[in-house]
């Protein structure tokens, strides 16, 4: 039972561990060039089809900077650089040089993904990084006292699971870290976590979104995060991407990314894998073994986060309900006073403590065998995967694409398995998912957007029948823990019912304005169905559901997730 | 190049019946050399001896760069395979995967060819094999190949499927002949899936034809046993496509017509009023279609999917119910 953070991490400062990011001004300059060297290399064709692939390029970003929300904060520089392109385009090969256009624009590319490193930067956030979470996560009154401020941090977060082998596979090889996302607070957490455990510093695929707030973009950029823009959709911009990504890894930085993309929008654990950025995993090793480095691994180690509550959580899963129910889903016009949200969001902020986990998973290599203490693939039965061979091809060492695409296809494969295995179910998650499928079937006959429908009225259940379900789905939860399906937080390693579900109902969706569950005198109910939905997918996928038979992210005949 | 390559390596068979023979005999004009793995050591002795498996085709002369072992050491020992065809009933396939998996390196390219699912956990062979082996390049062979008529060179065609481009470009080159096409096809999923459902069918086919019921109640069973094929696939993770290919409609129009197929034999005897532990004995071979229906019935009734014929069959090979009755429940 893990009632709190792996034994060698100590809440307290931890001095900086340089890592080959600490060095990335130094490597900057070689690491763009030979990225934009590469892009231009993976696009080497004739004339007329590297017109087409700049003609596609030129079409999308021209759409994107019309009709999408401007992300990045040099807007003009964008398109002064597409204007420039067309009007090349305009004009014949024989006169503008195709081949100098993609370079133009490869470049731009890779100077605007491209990161900074700065130590100092870095001191200073991790100095200002705890005394922010400790004010967020509500550490108490120690929390005003700076010398108390990461201490304070040990009772709210928990940082669990494969701490020593990820410090040590972080000295043996390069880590690929890949979390689960379900708030913007994960970045913030995820590099506090990392810096508590000692590892050095970690680059951030970080969404471009969050470049535009000044302050953050200013951390990010400064502390090695390359930028990710998910509304450039064209080939070009795509590859040279990817080219940094490899580039990094082949160089040993240690790197983050989140591969289901954005932030769950149901609340459930990633039920897909995004494989473009995953897949530079092998590609940075194979280069970097045909280059002689036989014994070169990139370490992919998942990371899942459990949250009481996500301060997004109500847009998120509005978000999601409108994407599946189209014209059955009907947004709630939104009558809450902005003051007294505030207000009442401050108030719970102080008078109210929450305990975040943050398990790092088993690791995998890069086709998503488990690797023993010291860096060795382990495949069946115990036998060690050798690399080289399952990388050859026709008696060669080399890169084949479809090949290599298929290996990443079954990494993704494996890491969605693990997430689902190395989730932290908590007691308000349960709570939820009590609540939830006890009221729904009640209701067996209404579809998903029916049910998230129902009056006030409709919406309770008296106690002793929520007791009865939750007695009945925290067994089913703990067997599901005994196969090693889930994991599950000390809270509910106990057989005092009343503990554990007074607790869920507290902590639940802490933050939200109104609560989600409410439990007075003799009834439960809940004050918000759209969110208590958003909780209880947290534990869906695992079978627990009324129809409980189809794979994770699946949803049954009435829309709800299994 | 690919031709060169492959020209130049060994490759092994596991298993050395009708069709893992006749798969050897195929491969030994387009590779250097073919290794045949067989239990029985007496046996291989004899094929090393006079190039005949007297057991399963004693006209057939074997190509002289095959050379059976019975031990997997040997099997192993010497230059490298590069591929392994695999062709061993689908009741032993995983502790002969356990066996074998210490031997491998981890860049060989493997091919089963074993139309059955393993009774229980209803896993496909290519996920036995990537369960139990250090090796991920997996595929399947699969089509209307019925082992004596390939023997005798008459025309005929196959389906090499893989997630693994080279495994299906392997599987094509070794394989194909003036007289035998091979197809390539993405979906190892649907290929595997037809492969094990059609011997279903074979078995009621075998019961209709025993009772004489003609032609038209032959189309009648298999179209609708096609749906039944289809829908449970496609559940599974196929596409509808496999299931058109050779390996789909291909397979199941040679094994449910043909009285060489085991299957069919099982339903045809079975509609003589035999009992079926009677006719698998005198069959000597298995027949994957009995333990094939048991499991994909059960997991069928579990999910809801719709599959009277299937259901019919397993109650046959129960006991429950006779060939008549069969019929009419199929009917209904």
């Amino acid at each position: 039972m893990e009632h709190q953070s792996h034994p060698s991490i100590e809440f307290r400062h931890v001095p900086m561990v340089p890592g080959v990011l600490s060095d990335l001004e130094q490597l900057r300059p070689a690491l763009l060039r030979d990225v934009a060297m590469r892009t231009r290399d993976d696009f080497h064709v004739d004339t007329p089809d590297l017109e087409r692939v700049l003609s596609e390029a030129l079409y999308n970003e021209r759409y994107r900077l019309k009709h999408k929300k401007r992300l990045w904060l040099r807007p003009g520089a964008d398109e002064i650089l597409w204007k420039r392109v067309q009007n090349g385009l305009l004009k014949p090969a024989a006169e503008v040089d195709r081949a100098i256009l993609l370079e133009q624009v490869i470049d731009h590319y890779a100077e605007e993904i491209g990161g900074h490193f700065d130590s100092r930067v870095y001191r200073v956030a991790s100095r200002v990084t705890p005394v922010a979470l400790s004010f967020l996560l509500n550490t108490g009154m120690k929390r005003l006292l700076p010398w108390k401020g990461i201490e304070s941090l040990r009772d709210c977060i928990h940082i669990v699971g494969e701490v020593p082998l990820l410090q040590k596979l972080a000295t043996r090889g390069t880590v690929l870290l890949v979390p689960t996302h379900q708030s913007n607070f994960d970045s913030l957490l995820i590099g506090y976590a990392l810096h508590l455990m000692s590892l050095p510093p970690f680059a951030y695929g970080a969404g471009l979104n969050l470049f535009s707030n000044p302050l953050i973009g200013y951390f990010l950029r400064k502390l090695g995060s390359y930028t990710v823009d998910r509304q450039k959709q064209n080939a070009i911009y795509k590859q040279t991407l990817k080219n940094y990504s490899v580039r990094s890894l082949r160089a040993g930085i240690h790197s983050i990314f989140f591969p289901g993309g954005g932030r769950s929008r149901s609340g459930s654990v990633e039920t897909r894998i995004k494989l473009g950025l995953l897949g530079t995993g092998l590609d940075a090793q194979l280069e970097n073994m045909q280059r002689g480095h036989l014994d070169s691994r990139v370490y992919v180690v998942p990371m899942v986060m459990s949250y009481h509550f996500v301060l997004e959580a109500s847009a998120l899963i509005e978000d999601y309900l409108a994407d599946v129910g189209k014209h059955r889903f009907l947004l709630e016009p939104d009558v809450g006073n902005q003051l007294l949200k505030i207000l009442g969001f401050a108030w719970k902020v102080f008078s109210s403590r929450s305990a975040i986990t943050v398990r790092v998973g088993r690791p995998l290599d890069i086709f998503g065998n488990f690797v023993d203490d010291d860096g060795t693939s382990i495949g069946p039965q115990g036998l060690r995967v050798d690399h080289a061979r399952w990388l050859t091809t026709r008696g060669e060492l080399r890169a084949e694409p479809e090949r290599d695409a298929e290996y990443t296809r079954q990494l993704g494969g494996r890491l969605l398995e693990r997430y689902y295995r190395e989730n932290t179910a908590i007691a308000s998650h349960l709570v939820a998912f009590v609540l939830f499928e006890t009221l729904r079937k009640k209701y067996q006959d209404f579809d998903l957007f029916r049910f998230l429908r129902l009056r006030q009225d409709q919406r309770s259940l008296l106690r002793t029948e929520f007791m009865q379900a939750a007695t009945h789905y925290h067994e089913r939860l703990m067997q599901l823990v005994s196969q090693e399906q889930i994991r599950v937080a000390p809270e509910l390693m106990t057989s005092d019912m009343e503990r554990w579900v007074n607790y869920g109902v507290q902590q639940l969706g802490l933050f939200h304005e109104g609560g989600v569950v409410k439990m007075r005198d003799d009834v439960v109910t809940t004050t918000d169905l759209r969110l208590l939905y958003y909780y209880r997918n947290r534990l869906a996928g695992y079978g627990l559901s009324l129809l409980a038979d189809q794979s994770p992210g699946s949803t049954d005949g009435k829309g709800f997730l299994v | 190049m690919e031709k060169d390559f492959w020209s130049k390596s060994i490759v092994g068979v596991v298993g050395g019946g009708s069709w893992g023979t006749v798969l050897a005999q195929l491969m030994s004009a387009n590779c250097a050399e073919v290794r045949l793995w067989l239990r029985d050591e007496e046996l291989a002795r004899s094929i090393n001896g006079t190039r005949v498996n007297s057991r399963y085709f004693p006209e057939l002369l074997l190509d002289r760069k095959i050379c059976a072992y019975s031990s997997f050491e040997r099997f192993f020992d010497g230059g490298e395979i590069n591929l392994l065809v695999w062709v061993l009933p689908s009741m032993v396939c995983r502790e002969n995967a356990r066996r074998i998996a210490p031997f491998l390196h981890g860049h060989e390219l493997i091919l089963h060819a074993t139309k059955g699912i393993e009774v229980g956990s209803m896993k496909r062979v290519s996920e036995i094999l990537v369960e139990e082996m250090p090796i991920r390049r997996v595929g399947v062979i699969s089509g209307p190949n019925l082992a004596h008529e390939i023997a005798r060179q008459v025309p005929a065609g196959t389906v090499v499927s893989s997630l693994f481009p080279e495994v299906r470009s392997a599987g094509r080159i070794l394989l194909e002949r003036d007289f035998f096409r091979v197809y390539e096809e993405r979906d190892l999923i649907g290929v595997e899936w037809a492969g094990a459902l059609k011997n279903i069918l074979a078995i009621a086919s075998g019961a209709l034809d025993a009772r004489g019921c003609g032609t038209s109640a032959r189309s009648l069973l298999l179209t609708r046993g096609l749906a039944e094929m289809v829908r449970f696939g496609v559940r599974l993770g196929a596409t509808e496509q496999a299931f058109l290919s050779l390996a789909g409609v291909g397979d199941m129009l040679a094994t449910c017509s043909s009285s060489l197929s085991r299957n069919y034999v099982v339903g045809y005897q079975l509609a003589h009023g035999e009992k079926l532990d009677a006719v698998l004995q005198r069959l000597g071979r298995v027949a994957e279609g009995v333990t094939t229906a048991e499991s994909v019935g059960s997991f069928a009734r579990l999910q809801g999917i719709d599959m009277p014929i299937t259901q019919s069959v397993c109650r046959l090979l129960e006991g429950r119910i006779t060939v008549d009755e069969m019929i009419r429940q199929m009917r209904e």
